[in-house]
């Protein structure tokens, strides 16, 4: 039979353990509570209470006010920046990696590492009070290559987005598998301004990508998942200069968007176009049938494609090399050599940088000429 | 052997599903400091640097990159084809953030044995002695290692 007081020890200890965990927790109430906080935001453009403790960046999320954040809060990213003109102490050495030293004189923050302590004054710019989070549906997910798949997803009934061709969204994964919360991460739309209720991406699988692996091994036609956005910078400036668009893979995403978008304001009649797309062999290509009918239709536009190693099998008589060897070959062309040019580029960092380098080093194009989206 | 609180923390942010989406740790449960204890008696034994080793592969990687994508091959003796993602990882311990750039590495001579390494998993090399858990797909083994880098 069992001893009474063999009990005593463990259940002594034990009452010991749950009064020092009540204790814990109810000094972390008052230690950790920071009550309300006042966020006033573009100098009371927009003034909200909220409860204290919590970052920044989820904070503004909770009152509907989406800062770009293509890690989604990790910093990892370096996108969410702000301008805090209050005092809420020194730059984290978490910010640090992502500031310049102007940036950390002007207090520009990473609100995704600021906790709210206090009341607090920022500025951001006044378009991100019209970024909204749409809780869209899966219509059709389709293999364009062996790693990327095109998603088109219907917006909520009723609702409609305005962005320009080549801005991006943040798409957020929900849990699954091993993974524990749900994440967002940013892609370029694919789809045009003048379809407003629905949107497109091109999603090349990343190994280890947890959202890209929720997108290639996950997802289904008909569920639900939220897009947050537009944002970016990355869209067609209104000039007549010679457009020089480059892209390799899913960097095809934004260029769909815009020729699409030129097709249907009829720009594409009114400036020249030149579209170099770089793979390595012909399984890599997509959409070449559309932008070869696009060369045909339209006199001023341009299609590139090269393979860098095409296949015996691939029965391939376009340009063959590196992406960037081909652009420089095209742009000492008298053509293109002597026109008026603005670049758009959408890659890889590495296709970015090497791209870049063909552009203004061997080719004398001026940096503020030459666009790319600069998310990650 | 004891873990201290940033090895503990490290070890959370290596699990599946918290940078990566498997993770850094294979199918390995044991404690940080033995995982990388372990690694650093098998490279001793088998008298490989960890700087040296690190740098070297480096190397391999940025001269790999210069593919864009496409193989390379470097000094006749490997085979190098790097593959690049927009944005960055940050490293579980904290300490920096890393592009999103990874490397798979062999011989030249046709030879099975490959590597794969990022720009992450040579920091965590280099600076922790972390190989990554066995079944991690960006384990170093070591004699793979040794094997691969002809040393």
């Amino acid at each position: 039979m069992l001893n009474p007081a063999m009990l005593i020890a463990p259940l002594s200890i034990g009452a010991i353990g749950a009064g020092l965990a009540a204790l814990i927790s109810v000094t972390d109430k008052i230690v950790n509570n920071y009550g309300e906080v006042t966020i006033n935001i573009n100098s009371g453009k927009k003034e909200m209470t909220v409860q204290g403790g919590g970052n920044m960046l989820n904070t503004l999320a909770e009152q509907q006010i989406f800062i770009p954040s293509a890690c989604g809060g990790r910093g990892s990213c370096g996108e969410c920046k702000v301008k805090v003109t209050s005092d809420i102490g020194p730059t984290l050495p978490t910010e640090l990696p992502w500031m310049s030293s102007e940036e950390i004189k002007e207090n520009v923050r990473l609100s995704c590492q600021i906790k709210l302590k206090e009341d607090v004054e920022l500025e951001i710019p006044d378009y991100l009070f019209y970024i909204r989070r749409y809780t869209c549906t899966v219509e059709r997910i389709s293999d364009l290559t062996h790693d990327i798949k095109e998603v088109s997803m219907k917006l909520p009934q009723g609702q409609s987005i305005e962005y320009k061709a080549g801005q991006y969204m943040q798409l957020e994964a929900p849990k699954y598998g091993k993974v524990k919360e749900p994440t967002q991460r940013a892609y370029s739309m694919s789809s045009a301004p003048h379809e407003p209720a629905r949107i497109e991406f091109m999603i090349r699988l990343v190994p280890g990508g947890i959202v890209t692996t929720y997108v290639h091994e996950h997802m289904q036609e008909g569920e639900k998942i939220d897009a947050i956005g537009p944002f970016g910078e990355f869209h067609v400036r209104d000039t007549d200069a010679m457009m020089i668009c480059v892209a390799g893979g899913s960097g095809m995403a934004p260029f769909k968007a815009i020729f699409n978008d030129m097709i249907h304001t009829g720009r594409i009649n009114e400036r020249d176009c030149w579209y170099f797309f770089g793979a390595r062999t012909a399984k890599d290509l997509f959409y070449v049938d559309w932008l070869n009918e696009l060369q045909e239709k339209y006199e001023r536009f341009h299609f590139v494609p090269a393979l860098s190693e095409p296949e015996e099998t691939d029965d391939w008589d376009g340009e063959t090399g590196l992406i960037t060897e081909v652009l420089d070959k095209y742009l000492k062309m008298p053509e293109l050599a002597n026109a008026e040019k603005e670049g758009y580029l959408c890659g890889s960092p590495g296709m970015l940088d090497a791209c870049m380098d063909v552009m203004r080093e061997k080719n004398d194009m001026p940096d503020e000429k030459i666009y790319f989206d600069k998310f990650g | 052997m004891k873990m201290s609180p940033q090895m503990v923390k490290a070890q959370e942010n290596m699990q599946p599903g918290v940078i990566t989406a498997n993770g850094f740790l294979g199918d390995e449960s044991a404690p940080l400091v033995d995982l990388i204890a372990r690694d650093e008696d098998t490279m001793h034994e088998l008298g490989v640097d960890f700087d040296d080793a690190a740098d070297r592969l480096e190397w391999l990687l940025e001269e790999g990159r210069k593919g864009l994508g496409e193989p390379v091959t470097i000094d006749g003796s490997w085979l190098v084809k790097t593959d690049e993602a927009r944005g960055h990882l940050p490293s579980p311990f904290e300490d920096g953030i890393f592009r999103k750039v990874n490397a798979t590495i062999r011989r030249a001579d046709g030879s099975r044995d490959e590597i794969r390494v990022s720009h992450l998993s040579l920091h965590l090399m280099r600076k922790y002695h972390f190989l990554q858990g066995k079944g991690s797909p960006f384990r170093i083994e070591p004699n793979t290692l040794k094997s691969v880098l002809g040393l």
